[in-house]
């Protein structure tokens, strides 16, 4: 009877170990993956404020005209000077 | 035996553990809880600003704080030597921020991702980063006065001013959330500890009924126009007459917005909403359609023009001194007859003038939707002189806005409603679109007399004294003016405020465009300086919106 009593008492003992041990090591991973969602979270808001910023520029009048000035479809026009800024063209 | 063993060695791993906690918990228990226990305040994501089309105007981008803590610092040197050389800052601006005896010390901000990049590749002990957000404009100063800026108050916390910056700072701020939770000392956060996270609210977007390509025809033409007609400043406003959305709202001289801090704030100014002037004969059609919608004239009712006139002890003339006899209604607008106008005045009453005035919204805040905007004055009735009435009538004694100006000739050519005039069409958060609808303020003329007035603003264009070069085919309604500048109560004829202001297609006005040019040199007369930039503005905008000839 004390023999059987032993046993279970061992192998409760056991289970239980086994059991914090999965749950401490779960935690850990968890724990651990939770901090690399958060640090992709911040990295991929980034990226998007980057894109967002890139994907503005190409879109922009100011690059149109930049092109269009560089590739000569407008005419060159009359010199600004800059000791004669009176306002800021863009 | 073997089992006492190994339960004697639970027990010491079990005391080694008890022991191991006392040491930790008790003996070097941290401080404070904040040692372990994380707070983060979570900022919102400040709102952006988009064109009609929703092509952005103002977006957010990353940016970062350098930092040095000075405890940390190896070699000052180096650090100084380094830093210079990356941020293009002297070494002897750097040193004076970098005080030794402090734990930490900001050296600059608004470091850009490829910055921060550059300094990271060095290697530099001491030094380090913190994320921050700024402004972005992706057509820079195109509309600097229409957006306003990010500064900061007196916290240090972003606070929008002036423009849309201003006016709707609540709506572009959001709402700060916070994080705390408990971390292991890797920076985990404990599962089975402290977990909170409430949200924060982002900024509401703004869509705007702002065309950056109106907006972009508006300034390109108005640089033009000051430079050729050497003015010192001036302004274009574009709005939907029906309406009164903003199309495009343009002053000069203006600022760079992303180095706003670099301008005198004379600079920031938005002589649209906030500069008043005596608008000159543009106000002559308003007093004309209040005559018309009172019936004390008829558009081809005679006026016998024979001469100055005189209105107390003053002497009312023509701007050239000459006088053609007997004309219409129509042709006093035409050619601009003061004489005429104080001809129509008297018959609408003085009474009628100043309720008129009134009506039309002057010296009262118009409502737009950017901070900055001023109501103007006009004194009260009794303290009116009979030259007051006589020189209202052709638009000089009063000291209006342009934004009121353009408004109240909104309302003669749209049918006779004053509306508001609005600039931003959509608010957008993250599960609302609020519309923002025209808003009519209240009658003014009836749609008759404003079919009338339209008309005989179409003859106005046709058979004004000067001819203007007008695209083909497309009707076109306007008015010239040419105001005296009161300087310490004395009129310089030398110094005017020259305008126009004019629609198109005048059938069904797609657009209602006013010009504005403050003491312009190679000709004092709007029709000389004013209108021309108008059309100019004009044919741009019947190409962009594709209005076809209709005759």
């Amino acid at each position: 009877m004390k023999g059987i009593f032993l046993r279970t008492t061992g192998l409760i003992m056991t289970g239980l170990i086994i059991a914090n041990l999965f749950v401490v090591i779960s935690g850990i991973f968890i724990s651990d993956q939770i901090n690399n969602f958060e640090k992709k979270t911040d990295s991929l808001h980034k990226i998007n404020l980057s894109l967002e910023k890139k994907v503005a520029s190409l879109g922009s009048l100011k690059f149109a005209t930049e092109q269009a000035k560089e590739y000569g479809f407008t005419n060159s026009t009359a010199p600004q000077y800059i000791d004669q800024l009176k306002f800021a063209y863009r | 035996m073997k089992i006492k063993f190994i339960f004697l060695l639970f027990i010491a791993f079990y005391f080694i553990i008890i022991v191991r906690l006392f040491f930790l918990q008790v003996i070097f228990s941290p401080a404070s809880r904040s040692e372990y226990l994380k707070t983060n305040k979570l900022y919102p994501v400040r709102g952006r600003i988009y064109d009609k089309n929703n092509q952005s105007l103002v977006l957010n981008q990353n940016s970062y704080q350098l930092y040095v803590e000075p405890k940390k610092v190896l070699d000052q040197d180096n650090l100084l030597n380094s830093l210079s050389k990356s941020l293009e800052i002297e070494e002897a601006t750097i040193s004076a921020k970098l005080n030794m005896s402090k734990d930490w010390v900001a050296i600059a901000g608004g470091l850009t991702q490829e910055q921060k990049d550059k300094i990271d590749k060095l290697n530099l002990k001491g030094i380090g980063f913190d994320y921050q957000t700024k402004r972005f404009y992706p057509e820079a100063s195109l509309s600097a006065h229409i957006l306003g800026f990010l500064g900061k108050d007196n916290q240090g916390e972003d606070i929008g001013h002036l423009g849309l910056e201003g006016f709707y700072d609540r709506d572009l701020r959001g709402l700060s959330g916070f994080i705390e939770t408990e971390r292991d000392v890797a920076g985990r956060p404990i599962l089975i500890g402290v977990q909170q996270r409430v949200e924060a609210e982002d900024g509401r977007d703004l869509i705007l009924t702002i065309d950056k390509n109106v907006q972009e025809i508006n300034k390109k033409r108005l640089i033009q126009g000051l430079e050729k007609y050497q003015a010192k400043k001036g302004c274009v406003i574009t709005v939907d007459p029906k309406t009164m959305a903003i199309l495009g709202l343009t002053c000069l001289p203006d600022y760079d917005i992303e180095k706003y801090y670099l301008f005198d704030e004379n600079f920031y100014k938005n002589l649209a909403i906030s500069d008043l002037y005596e608008p000159g004969s543009v106000f002559k059609p308003l007093i004309v359609a209040a005559a018309l919608e009172e019936k004390k004239i008829k558009p081809n009712d005679t006026y016998n023009e024979t001469g100055q006139v005189a209105v107390g002890e003053y002497n009312i003339k023509t701007w050239d001194d000459k006088y053609e006899g007997k004309i219409s209604m129509t042709r006093i607008l035409e050619k601009s007859s003061n004489v005429g106008m104080v001809y129509i005045g008297q018959k609408l009453g003085n009474n009628m003038i100043f309720n008129y005035i009134d009506k039309y919204g002057f010296g009262q805040n118009t409502g737009i939707d950017l901070e900055g905007e001023a109501g103007g004055f006009i004194k009260p009735e009794k303290n009116w002189y009979l030259i007051d009435y006589a020189t209202a009538t052709f638009g000089q004694g009063i000291a209006v806005t342009p934004i009121q100006m353009i408004r109240a000739f909104a309302s003669i050519i749209n049918g006779g409603n004053l509306m508001k005039p609005y600039v931003v069409q959509k608010i957008v958060s993250e599960n609302k679109i609020t519309e923002i609808k025209p808003k009519i303020e209240r009658k003014v003329i009836s749609k008759m007399t404003s079919d009338i007035i339209r008309k005989m603003l179409v003859s106005t264009v046709e058979n004004a004294e000067v001819k203007w070069d007008q695209p083909k085919g497309i009707s076109i309604g306007g008015k010239t003016g040419t105001a005296q500048v009161a300087i310490k109560g004395v009129y310089d004829a030398s110094k005017t405020v020259a305008s126009f202001i004019g629609f198109a297609p005048a059938e069904d006005p797609k657009f209602l465009t006013f010009v504005v040019l403050f003491e312009p040199k190679t000709s004092q007369w709007g029709s000389e300086t004013a209108a021309p930039l108008f059309f100019e503005i004009a044919k741009d905008l019947i190409v962009y919106y594709n209005i076809s000839p209709s005759n």
